[in-house]
């Protein structure tokens, strides 16, 4: 039944992941990503992680869309011209180097996948502790070192983006 | 069987029809409030003072015609109602009206659901629902409509932080996402005694991202006719403002449990009697607020969340923070 509900979404994310790139309309674009943000959220409730799913749900399909969605409205971008169209340049080289890469990362993915399992997320851990603190353990006792860095360098890219935003 | 379908399917009925009857008469509570405050009656026609009006406008709009613009996007057009009323609607499912009751010798929680990330949830499909208002904005292949759909995507992105950041210090006071717990810990001492800056930054980005009067940018009709949903009639336009009353009481309903002490009070009337009162007292002051204020102008609305809200909002959480460390 899980496995079952499991691969029917993971179609419906390919299909609105493949949708963002040949809708015409901008718009639709968005609002498939916005589709594709949503169904990622319910795989990962099959997963059994309430939580990364809403947040998911808060973070990409709620403000990060939002935002996507304000700058296109801003900018006021109906349709693509022909030129643009993504099905004629489908098989243009570049993209086809981009497509081999990324079957190369999906092909390295599943190869160590089964080596992610053995993670400390596991269905007894998060009843016994309850999921939000098993991940707030993970992430501020284990990885306060990288997640600290990560943070310095997302601030350093918001302030180098306010610096270039400032110069025009 | 019966604890996994019976009991949640009569539970979904009552609620949503329950919920249903009060958005459509809170309409008619804010028309009359409304009209009395400005020395006039409000509808005084059909039936004792008007009180079949909510159904009377229900039956105007089922039979009004429906018509969809020439230059507009007909599928996102169709779409953006129901994506506006189902996330409205949803939201209802996690909010606990009540104590626990026993009937037929069963224990009832007075909610559908509880999951471990109940405020996570209302905060993540409020905002899934005001893409119903920007894009039907942008479908409508109108101006108006356009800049209204344009104005609702920057107020919910800036009102929405200060509304989550107010929402974090209770989080942190009560240790718990889950809406219930953070009832059942405000037994003793309600919230907006522990929280007041909290309290208020949120009633303020509420009302603000309800689109309501001081901050209502979305559909301002002195400048936009109608704003987002100028081109809509019949049940689509319905839809969309039964979606509007429905988060209006939503938000009465988390002010109430997160702040006012959900169903607790003195007990000589059961908890559901306490929160719906508290409820309809936070509708009130909405209207109240919407009779009162004057529309902000655009910039200054921007003004407030950016350079107020948003920094007191973050104040606070560092307070509570400092606070909880010294105790």
């Amino acid at each position: 039944m899980e496995q079952a509900l499991i691969l029917i979404c993971g179609i419906i994310a390919i299909v609105t992941a493949v949708m963002v790139i040949l809708s015409r309309n901008t718009v639709h674009s968005a609002m498939w990503m916005v589709g594709n943000c949503f169904i990622i959220a319910v795989l990962f409730l099959l997963l059994h992680f309430q939580f990364i799913a809403i947040l998911q749900v808060i973070v990409y399909a709620g403000a990060i869309m939002m935002f996507i969605i304000y700058a296109i409205m801003l900018l006021n971008l109906r349709r693509a011209d022909d030129s643009a169209d993504p099905l004629k340049n489908l098989f243009n080289g570049r993209y086809l180097l981009v497509g081999l890469l990324f079957i190369g990362i999906v092909i390295l993915g599943v190869g160590f996948g089964p080596m992610a399992l053995k993670g400390s997320m596991t269905d007894q851990a998060m009843m016994k502790l309850g999921e939000v603190e098993l991940l707030a353990n993970y992430i501020f006792a284990d990885g306060l070192l990288p997640f600290e860095l990560v943070s310095v360098l997302l601030t350093a890219a918001i302030v180098g983006a306010v610096y270039l935003a400032k110069k025009n | 069987m019966v604890e996994y379908l019976i009991i949640p399917v009569i539970k979904l009925i009552v609620m949503f029809s329950v919920f249903l009857f009060i958005a459509a008469y809170t309409t008619y509570m804010e028309r009359k409030f409304l009209g009395h405050m400005q020395m006039r009656y409000g509808p005084m026609r059909v039936g004792f003072h008007g009180l079949l009006q909510p159904i009377a406008d229900g039956i105007k709009n089922f039979f009004k015609e429906d018509v969809i613009p020439e230059n507009a996007d007909k599928a996102v057009f169709v779409l953006a109602p129901a994506i506006s009323i189902a996330a409205a609607i949803i939201l209802l499912s996690v909010i606990p009206f009540g104590p626990p009751i026993k009937i037929l010798g069963r224990e009832i929680n007075l909610y559908l659901a509880n999951p471990s990330i109940g405020i996570l949830f209302i905060l993540g499909f409020s905002t899934l629902g005001s893409y119903g208002n920007i894009l039907g904005g942008w479908s409508s292949g109108n101006k108006y409509g356009y800049m209204g759909g344009l104005r609702a995507s920057a107020m919910i992105i800036s009102y929405e932080i200060s509304m989550a950041f107010a929402v974090v210090s209770i989080i942190m006071v009560t240790g718990s996402f889950s809406i219930v717990d953070m009832v059942n810990a405000q037994t003793g001492l309600w919230n907006v005694f522990k929280q007041p800056v909290a309290f208020l930054v949120f009633l303020i980005s509420g009302v603000a991202e309800l689109n309501r009067t001081p901050f209502d940018m979305p559909e301002a009709e002195s400048e936009l006719c109608c704003g987002y949903n100028v081109e809509y009639s019949s049940m689509k336009f319905a839809l969309f403002f039964l979606a509007e009353y429905i988060h209006m009481i939503v938000f009465a309903s988390l002010v109430a449990t997160l702040f006012l002490g959900g169903w607790h009070g003195p007990a000589f009337v059961p908890g559901v009697v306490w929160f719906f009162l508290k409820m309809f007292a936070v509708i009130f002051l909405c209207i109240w607020v919407r009779a009162t204020f004057p529309r902000l102008r655009y910039d200054k609305v921007m003004k407030l969340e950016w350079k107020f809200l948003l920094p007191v909002a973050l104040l606070n959480i560092l307070a509570t923070g400092m606070v909880m460390a010294v105790l």
